[in-house]
């Protein structure tokens, strides 16, 4: 039954994991051809003493790429269902309706992480070539936060969407306006080096609040 | 799953109220307290103080409530105000007895800043070692950076991202015969072509023993520091002033400050009580008299005056600044460059 669901996530994403792959992989890719340009013109020790004297990364430009990527996600997601009322069909599967809200929300993490990690790939295939491992590592662990917001991203939308009261959107929309804030807070790249796992243990909880919606849902509560 | 779930949502809520309210509160309402410009005046012998008035006025004292007028507080501190004074035709031949020359104060004159933000960040692991001695007037960057491993320093060529292994080699060796044990605890440096002169790099050894380590024409200089008995440095700050008289500054672990003097290598105690450079930023801007040295405390502005010969202690003046902001749960800080999540009181 949990295939069945991922199938039928898959029907329903497909064409949006195509555009997000694009979309992550071609800023990825853009930021590294900027990168490469520079190294082209003005030669590869630019960049290290850019990094070294200004700590620069270059790839400020993908910051808000993941957020948006994911906040789509959810919505592409969650929203056509809600809307045309046919959410409540997954519920009557044969499968706790929990279980099945949870494996609508593995699929649509797990593809998100998978569009990620190919970005960094991208960006450690060519970084790794003509900077430093301090360098390359500084510039990864540096966006680290931005893809964790992109999953924060994407279960904090799909909480907002499965609420069925325009009242709790509202007040979910504000905390997760203000839990999203988290993650842009950097003052320094690799700020966030020490608190990561702990950012990444509640990013994945948040998963958890989809099952307040799915429980008002249920309850059949409405404005 | 739902009773976990509402608990985990009323635990999100509560983190955000500690975190939001205290932040709006401390944002809009709480002032932050000024305390007025303060400078050491060796010619008056105590603290001069500039700041607004009610009326927005300039108001000139010292710290015995006399009052000056804008002329006269140029007068009292001539080494800060040495270019107004030049300007006016009012510069002394001689201050506190002695001779001097514009050209003397503006050698000796200089600023040193310390802030927790530049020690508790990131760090690449990289940087870069200048060439001190290239025979040129303009410094010029290396095209190599180097690293400190457990087994040595190591350079790596920028252009190609590859080891040079000569040049690693002969660090290492030299830096291995003067008795430093790799791998390095802290390093201090200043990596810069705007300066007027290089020194390389102030480091400590795996075992906090002190060294000088700096590339003249392309070759290690290497200088073990004596430390005085029971000492333990803690962080190094590289100086490179002007007037050349200074290596580096040293705070130890009992919270001393120490100044090494640059030609003898001597490290002296300066009569600066107490400094965390980890918790506390420290201003000092010094002359050939005297240092006024500013330490920013929790709750106080402290204000010290050390001799220019001999770093003694000859003043001291607090403000208390009491914090008015609230407590509460804070992800950054104006003491480090990290996020984390740590309760502010």
């Amino acid at each position: 039954m949990i295939k069945a669901i991922y199938y039928k996530e898959w029907i329903k994403t497909r064409w949006y994991c195509l555009l997000a792959l694009l979309l992550s992989s071609g800023f990825a890719g853009y930021a590294m051809m900027r990168v490469a340009r520079v190294c082209s013109l003005k030669g590869a020790d630019h960049l290290w003493v850019v990094m070294i004297q200004r700590d620069a990364i270059f790839v400020d430009m993908l910051q808000f790429v993941p957020l948006f990527l994911g906040l789509a996600f959810a919505v592409v997601q969650f929203a056509p269902e809600m809307h045309h009322k046919s959410f409540k069909l997954t519920l009557h599967l044969p499968i706790r309706a929990s279980k099945a809200l949870a494996s609508m929300l593995v699929f649509g993490g797990a593809v998100l992480l998978g569009i990620f990690a190919l970005s960094l790939l991208i960006m450690w295939a060519y970084l790794h070539t003509v900077l430093a491992p301090e360098l390359w590592r500084h510039i990864i662990l540096s966006t680290l936060p931005w893809y964790l917001a992109g999953v924060a991203a994407y279960l904090l939308t799909s909480w907002i969407a499965l609420e069925p009261t325009w009242k709790r959107r509202v007040l979910n929309g504000v905390v997760a306006v203000l839990l999203l804030r988290i993650y842009f807070l950097a003052p320094a790249p690799e700020a966030y080096n020490g608190f990561l796992p702990l950012l990444a243990l509640v990013t994945l909880m948040y998963s958890l609040l989809s099952m307040l919606s799915l429980s008002n849902f249920r309850d059949g509560r409405q404005d | 799953m739902i009773k976990v779930s509402k608990i985990f949502f009323a635990c999100l809520v509560a983190v955000l109220l500690v975190w939001q309210i205290p932040s709006l509160y401390n944002t809009f309402v709480a002032e932050s307290v000024s305390t007025p410009f303060t400078l050491y005046s060796s010619v008056a012998g105590r603290f001069a103080t500039l700041e607004h008035d009610e009326d927005k006025k300039m108001q000139y004292r010292d710290a015995s409530g006399r009052e000056y007028t804008e002329e006269q507080f140029d007068s009292i501190l001539p080494t800060f105000y040495y270019r107004q004074l030049i300007t006016d035709g009012r510069f002394p031949d001689t201050i506190c007895g002695r001779a001097v020359t514009p050209r003397d104060i503006q050698l000796s004159n200089f600023n040193m800043r310390i802030s927790p933000l530049d020690l508790n960040k990131p760090r690449l692991g990289i940087q870069q070692m200048l060439e001190s001695m290239s025979g040129r007037v303009d410094l010029e960057l290396p095209d190599d950076v180097f690293r400190i491993t457990e087994s040595g320093l190591e350079f790596v060529k920028m252009s190609a991202n590859t080891i040079d292994e000569a040049k690693s080699a002969s660090f290492t060796r030299m830096m291995q015969g003067k008795g430093f044990r790799f791998p390095a605890y802290r390093l201090s440096g200043n990596p810069t072509d705007r300066k007027e002169y290089d020194e390389g790099y102030v480091m400590l050894d795996a075992e906090r023993k002190l060294f000088h380590v700096k590339q003249t024409v392309g070759r290690p200089y290497v200088r073990a520091i004596a430390l005085p008995e029971g000492m333990i440095p803690e962080h190094l700050f590289i100086t490179e002033f002007p007037s050349r008289k200074w290596l580096c500054f040293i705070s130890d672990t009992q919270g001393a400050f120490w100044v090494v003097e640059r030609d003898s290598y001597a490290v002296r105690l300066t009569g600066v009580p107490r400094f965390n450079p980890e918790m506390e930023s420290m201003l000092i801007i010094g002359n050939m008299f005297d240092w006024t040295v500013r330490i920013n405390r929790a709750e106080e502005e402290s204000y010290y005056a050390l001799s220019a010969q001999d770093y003694s202690l000859v003043d001291s003046l607090v403000y208390s600044t009491p914090s008015q902001t609230l407590p509460g749960l804070r992800f950054t800080s104006t003491k480090d460059k990290f996020v984390k999540p740590r309760f502010v009181k």
